[in-house]
């Protein structure tokens, strides 16, 4: 490790201390804005910090990454239509509070969340990156296929409208996931000669469709009423950090969502959305009022936001140590490094020290700066609530239609968009959630490709070969726990008077 | 009524003026668009990046880099041979991932290579076979003999069906006889974890994406598939040297939609050779394990023919 005296003083440079700024500034607008993802915010930055040196460079990039996806919680919170894809489980508790007037105490909810996680996984990355890194080589086909099919057992218990309502969306994620060439023999899968969709369905805009444009019509119904449907109740005034009783409600959250964050965000390709669904379950699972996540569960806020922001430090551990991305905007980040001549490896912690441990200390301290300046941003953002639905759509669907078409360059992605809208408007109006077809459409490629590639593998003894190694066992474990406690649940909550709305709630139709 | 005539006349002949005035002046009097038909930060993405800064110091105009992505590349490349063959829309070919989208009948895809204007090549990488540092077969003739020895029990990992890493293997089953066990992956990181992980026995991938794991004896490559040895693994052979003549690479170069002028083919790639040909461009491509190949238009269009010949006897499309 170098010198702290040199870290510091390359941390607290003008240059340093503009980047970081600079970054949250952009990730925060970024971040907030509908349509418009992390992967994206960075990438458009990168051939800003190709003049740049290093260190301004990789800062600046950093503060993007873990603003935008602390910035998501924003516009999932106020609006339904979350900021990041990543942030999409954040609506599910976040939106409720909003309508109730609460949004204040949604908002530093999240921010406190996302500040926890975020430094959590910096200060992972910087303590225990090399050893932690062991953990994306130990994931082999058959690793993936398992957690995959783990991360599926958690339809269940996202159901709100009813299990069978809740696979049929699953399962319509799973068949949307497999549209495209088929990977291993070139094949084009119901493309229906439609070329274009060689590469599939792409997942960010099918999100944006199905929450945000989903939303935009939703509104359309009432245009003159607002999202906010009471005054601004007295015991929610603005305030920076939660009370103490609040931060009593989340700490078991906070600890065990920025730990899943950290881990998930470890493994290559899994990015903020899984862990921010495994987490919401695992918290789900644990809470002791289960009956509330839906409705405005603080527990629930927390645990998305704690683990997508967790995601991100976790994310850069096999990319700096490895050069494997742990998540899509990793492999954005990466591209960076490799253009500043920094060659990801064991060896970079040595040969790059200086570089390497101010950027992970100015990534840290971005998480905690972050938190302030986008609190202070929410005290005047959140009025967007009590404006009329007629002013608000059009932003929404704008962003919308610009963020889907910025993904690729193309009108392809905005179809795309649109159509999942339509489609998440028609479920919302059958009362069906939309978040078992995006765990499907996230998880379907992951549980098929590790399928495939442990089959190929195993030479005929498939049994064998998914049962070899521990991490499969204990994953197998988990999913029967998962599924078993759902289960268990579900007949808990329906002897103990389940909530008469269950996804209108949402929808914000009833009230 | 004459009056007006007339001032729309001499507008029109002052438009008409203007128009021949602009097809005569030097390209490029406007931003150039440079298609990559993959996402910001990848490979292709990094060397266009790199060649748009320095074309934008050698021309003055700017050159504006856009990720075009999906269908496999070739909604971005539909996109390029559509565009106007004006010289302000041009993209990166990538060979031989291009030749799949319509080589295979199954696509029925109107384009080919006929759609473009070859410019020059850039850039070319050869395919390598890499195994783990502390993998039992130290070199490539050991491993060739393990597999035959014990056939379907090794297994690879590939980028994709149809892909250079893909098409090597084919190539290298066929001319040595070998049987490999081949995963596919959407990113070649993927398969460096698997290797590493030790879940597969063999990496199939580029010189660039390898050679520095090979320096930190992370990985061991066993053979380049070159003509020659690359500058970036000068210990490591290539198949030629061990009797299997397998020749394959990714290779990226620059194209225009079909028709472009000699007039504008002229002036770009002069500065495409200045850009390339600069130190800086030069010490960056270094860095980046990019062996630089510059093949000329005619020469380019070449190559990508004997490449697309080959690939059809390869795969039977």
């Amino acid at each position: 490790m170098p010198d702290i005296l040199t870290v510091l003083s390359n941390l607290f440079s003008l240059t340093s201390v503009l980047a970081i700024l600079g970054g949250i500034c952009g990730g925060l607008v970024i971040g907030f804005l509908p349509g418009l993802t992390s992967n994206m915010a960075v990438a458009l930055l990168l051939p800003i910090t190709f003049t740049m040196s290093p260190i301004p460079a990789l800062l600046m990039l950093t503060s993007v990454y873990a603003s935008a996806i602390y910035a998501g919680s924003f516009s999932a919170i106020l609006l339904h239509t979350p900021g990041t894809s990543a942030s999409a489980a954040t609506v599910l508790d976040g939106f409720p509070l909003t309508q109730r007037g609460e949004s204040n105490k949604a908002l530093r909810i999240a921010t406190f969340s996302s500040m926890f996680g975020g430094a959590f996984s910096a200060i992972a990355l910087l303590l225990l990156a090399p050893p932690l890194s062991r953990i994306s080589l130990m994931f082999g086909p058959a690793e993936y296929f398992f957690i995959a099919i783990f991360g599926l057992s958690i339809i269940g218990s996202l159901s709100s409208g009813g299990v069978v309502k809740g696979l049929l969306s699953g399962i319509l994620g799973l068949l949307f996931s497999s549209v495209g060439l088929d990977i291993d023999s070139g094949f084009p899968r119901f493309c229906f000669g439609y070329n274009d969709l060689h590469a599939g369905l792409e997942f960010v805009p099918a999100v944006i469709g199905l929450f945000s444009m989903a939303q935009a019509l939703v509104m359309t119904e009432e245009v003159q009423k607002s999202i906010q449907r009471v005054e601004t109740p007295k015991s929610s005034e603005w305030r920076v950090f939660p009370r103490l009783s609040e931060i009593r409600q989340i700490k078991t959250t906070l600890m065990r969502s920025s730990f899943l964050g950290v881990l998930v965000g470890i493994l290559p390709g899994a990015g903020g959305d899984i862990s921010s669904w495994v987490s919401y379950n695992e918290a789900k699972r644990f809470s002791k009022h289960p009956e509330q996540f839906g409705h405005g569960s603080l527990e629930g806020i927390s645990a998305s936001e704690t683990a997508n922001n967790a995601n991100t430090g976790g994310a850069m551990i096999p990319m700096f140590t490895l050069g494997i991305p742990g998540s899509p905007t990793a492999a954005v980040l990466l591209g960076a490094l490799v253009i500043q001549g920094l060659v990801p490896g064991h060896e970079m912690f040595d040969r790059h020290g200086s570089i390497v441990y101010t950027v992970i200390i100015g990534f840290f301290l971005a998480n905690i700066v972050m938190g302030f300046m986008g609190m202070y941003s929410t005290r005047y953002l959140s009025h967007i609530t009590t404006l009329p639905n007629y002013a608000v759509i059009p932003v929404i669907v704008f962003f919308s239609v610009v963020g889907s078409f910025s993904l690729g360059h193309s009108m392809l992605n905005v179809m795309i968009m649109l159509s999942f809208g339509f489609l998440g408007f028609l479920m919302r109006k059958i009362n069906m959630s939309p978040a078992p077809m995006i765990l499907g459409l996230i998880l379907g490629p992951f549980a098929e490709k590790g399928f495939r590639q442990a089959l190929i593998l195993s030479r005929g003894d498939l049994i064998t070969y998914l049962l070899k190694s521990p991490i499969s066992l204990i994953l197998i474990a988990l999913t029967i726990l998962s599924v078993a406690t759902t289960v268990y649940l579900g007949s808990r909550l329906t002897k103990s008077a389940a909530p008469p709305e269950e996804y209108e709630s949402l929808t914000g139709e009833k009230h | 009524m004459r009056r007006s005539l007339g001032v729309i006349l001499s507008f029109a002949v002052l438009v008409g003026m203007f128009c021949v005035g602009s097809a005569a002046a030097a390209w490029p009097e406007k931003h150039v668009k440079l298609i990559v038909v993959y996402g910001a930060g990848g490979g292709t993405d990094i060397t266009a990046r790199l060649l748009a800064q320095g074309l934008e110091k050698v021309t003055g105009k700017q050159f504006v880099v856009e990720n075009i992505t999906g269908g496999a590349g070739w909604v971005g490349w539909s996109a390029l041979a559509k565009a106007k063959p004006d010289g302000y829309t041009i993209g990166y070919l990538n060979i031989p991932h291009l030749y799949a989208g319509y080589l295979d009948p199954k696509m029925k895809r109107t384009e080919n290579l006929e759609s473009f204007t070859p410019i020059m090549n850039h850039v070319d990488d050869p395919c390598i076979w890499a195994v783990k540092y502390d993998s039992p077969h130290k070199s490539l003739k050991e491993l060739v003999e393990a597999i035959k020895k014990e056939p379907g029990k090794f297994s690879i990992a590939n980028h994709g069906y149809g892909g250079d890493d893909n098409l090597a293997v084919l190539d290298m089953e066929r001319m040595a006889g070998l049987k490999f066990n081949v995963v596919h992956n959407n990113s070649t990181t993927i398969s460096r974890a698997q290797l590493l992980g030790g879940h597969v026995d063999l990496l199939g991938a580029n010189v660039s994406e390898v050679f520095q794991n090979h320096q930190n004896k992370e990985l061991r490559v066993l053979g380049v598939m070159s003509s020659k040895r690359s500058p970036f693994l000068p210990d490591v052979p290539t198949f030629k040297e061990l009797g299997w003549d397998a020749q394959w690479a990714s290779t990226r170069g620059v194209g225009a939609p079909a028709g472009l002028p000699q007039e504008i083919v002229k002036p770009l790639t002069e500065a495409l050779v200045k850009v390339i040909n600069s130190p800086e461009h030069q010490e960056k491509a270094k860095q980046l394990g990019l062996a630089l190949d510059v093949i000329p238009s005619a020469e380019y269009m070449e190559l990508m023919k004997k490449t697309e010949q080959r690939i059809k006897t390869l795969m039977g499309w």
